[in-house]
């Protein structure tokens, strides 16, 4: 009998093996321009989110559109940026929009937060890849979280931006942290800071060369 | 990174996987034979044991699976099913050589590990281990902190059950009731630790 | 006499019911119950996977070797569960990245494991297929009883959308019902309820 004999287990999980591989591996091809476009998509879409006046919480633009506008209104990073896509106007650089990311409490959270011409007020944070607990680490991409970004101020020394306590009191540099999901959190402020930190060393120098 | 930084980094890593990211009460991983299994003292320690060394074996062997295999041939999405079979061949590998080596310990340890390879916890720190791009050192320190993590957490569910055993637990409760209500409590206690280490 | 296709139906429902029952695939449950859309389209990727799982290890029962036969098992689990994740991240990028670590880990669901372990290797595919998809529903429907549980009581919301009551200023949010606790608790007191019903019919 074939079944009986000693190589069979090995030709059988390697015909199996190979077998569901390559229908994987085709679904995947199949599907992979999609999935790139969305990731894509969800990238930009950050972007336009953060730099005024590019997007509005009610429109409902496709993602054509919103694909459009960005390839339209957005500049790509050049050294006098450090990173940052910006947004220009009358020749002069309006706003920034640096990407962030880093170690989430599940999966890598990447981000972009949008910064003004005077390089020190925040306009607006935005997500496109994060995996953290549906409810409480997701509940960065909500409104209610992102909105009490905007206007505030990263101030001078170590810390630029904080994530406080709920119920505690709030300045211009600090935001509320989520309810329950203190890693996240934690994490989201390392991010951040991290982030303009480098971004401001680096505009420094940037200008420093001029 | 050079080897001071990466040794203090796993230490510290360790540390979180045990206290502050315990792989079973803040990630939930591992949870069917920690309610299973938990009833006595005696049969959790020999099943923590097992997993501390499959958890740590199988982080480094998937490690080296994916450095050097699946990620030269670009194939990361492979990662899931070749875990998998790494996984499943230790375990079954080890069982034949506990059995053919120690009679007495393939008695004792032996019957815990088929439900090791079905314990999703030994997956999920492979696959954290991934997403975390850990170096091999620092995995060392993961693998092993998360095995440490969960054998603490199922001593201690098992230390419980055995002083509750001696109560009258409504008859609905018994068993699975009650040892989640205790996961709950052991849960919220662990939510503490948090802090501990920035 | 009931049919096998009967015995099979009510089992997987209620008889031993994977969650209260036999308590099996806790892990997934616990972090995605917080939210009850979420909870579905994992149900429904579940349902997918554990149906059509079973359907092809009792296919190829016949063939496969007993000793590797695990593997086998999870390599036909795996992939019924990567299909599922590459459709979602195609299809619905918002569900893929909300459910991202979950997804993956079906995989080692211990339910479909199970299934296909006790019920897949020694019945025909038809049967087969049925355990799977009435396991998978006895452990939906459960789930999204924790699940609105969860979401009502810790966020005063259902599917997204605000009840009267629960998001109203009256009630103080039970924030531990949101977190990992809240998980083990509600499965605790669910299991009770039912496991005290399911005796209780047993009894008269």
């Amino acid at each position: 009998m074939i079944k009986e004999k000693k190589w069979f287990p090995v030709i059988y999980m390697f015909l199996v093996t190979a077998l569901l591989s390559s229908i994987v591996i085709g679904f995947t091809q199949f599907t992979s321009n999609r999935v790139e476009a969305n990731r894509k998509l969800a990238f930009e879409k950050a972007v336009l989110a953060v730099l005024p006046g590019l997007s509005d919480e009610k429109e409902k633009a496709t993602g054509l559109q919103l694909h459009l506008r960005f390839a339209e209104k957005v500049n790509e990073p050049d050294d006098y940026s450090a990173g940052a896509y910006t947004l220009i106007g009358s020749g002069k650089i309006i706003a920034y929009a640096l990407p962030i990311s880093g170690r989430g409490f599940w999966a890598p959270i990447k981000g972009i937060i949008g910064i003004e011409a005077d390089r020190k007020t925040i306009t607006a944070i935005a997500f496109y890849q994060q995996n953290e607990t549906p409810g409480l680490g997701a509940e960065i991409t909500k409104p209610e979280f992102r909105d009490q970004f905007k206007g505030k101020v990263m101030r001078m020394g170590e810390k630029l931006l904080s994530l406080e306590r709920p119920g505690t009191k709030l300045d211009k540099n600090s935001v509320h942290a989520l309810t329950g999901a203190t890693q996240t959190s934690t994490r989201l402020e390392t991010i951040i800071n991290d982030a303009l930190k480098k971004w401001q060393q680096q505009l420094g120098d940037g200008l420093d060369r001029n | 990174m050079n080897i001071e930084t990466e040794m203090s980094q796993a230490f510290v890593v360790c540390i979180s996987a045990i206290f502050t990211q315990n792989i079973l009460l803040s990630y939930f991983l591992g949870l069917c034979p920690f309610i299973g299994v938990s009833r006595e003292i005696k049969t959790a320690f020999g099943l923590g044991l097992a997993v501390i060394f499959v958890m740590t074996s199988t982080s480094l062997l998937n490690w080296l699976a994916y450095h050097y295999v699946l990620e030269p041939l670009g194939l990361h999405f492979f990662r899931f099913i070749l875990f998998i079979i790494i996984i499943a061949a230790f375990v079954q590998f080890i069982e034949m050589v506990i059995d053919r080596y120690s009679p007495t310990l393939y008695q004792n340890l032996g019957v815990f590990l088929p439900l090791i390879t079905v314990n999703c916890a030994i997956l999920g720190a492979s696959l954290f281990m991934v997403i975390r791009d850990y170096s091999f050192i620092v995995t060392i320190g993961y693998g092993l902190g998360s095995g440490i993590g969960w054998f603490l957490a199922i001593i201690a569910m098992a230390g419980i059950r055995q002083r509750l055993s001696n109560e009258r637990i409504p008859q609905g409760l018994q068993g699975a009731g009650i040892t989640l209500i205790i996961a709950g409590i052991m849960a919220l206690a662990f939510i503490g630790f948090t802090g501990v280490l920035q | 006499m009931q049919s096998a296709k009967q015995k099979v139906i009510v089992e997987g429902l209620w008889h031993n019911n994977p969650v209260f029952r036999q308590v099996l695939g806790i892990c997934s449950t616990l972090a995605v119950t917080n939210l009850v859309l979420n909870t579905v389209v994992m149900c429904v990727a579940l349902i997918f996977t554990l149906s059509l799982s079973a359907a092809s290890v009792s296919v190829l029962r016949k063939l496969t070797p007993r000793n590797i036969r695990m593997m086998v098992e999870t390599l036909i689990i795996a992939f019924y569960v990567i299909i599922v994740d590459v459709l979602l991240k195609a299809y619905w990028p918002e569900m893929s990245s909300n459910l991202g670590p979950y997804v993956g880990l079906i995989i080692t669901n211990c339910i479909v494991m199970g299934r296909c372990e006790a019920y897949g290797n020694s019945n025909p595919p038809s049967l087969a297929f049925l355990d799977g998809l009435f396991n998978a529903l006895g452990y939906s429907f459960v789930l999204l009883i924790i699940a609105t549980f969860r979401e009502v009581l810790g966020m005063g919301t259902f599917l997204g959308f605000s009840v009267p009551y629960f998001s109203g200023p009256n009630w103080d949010k039970w924030i531990v019902m949101v977190m990992p606790p809240g998980a083990f608790f509600m499965l605790a007191v669910v299991t009770w309820i039912f496991r005290s019903v399911q005796s209780r019919k047993e009894q008269s």
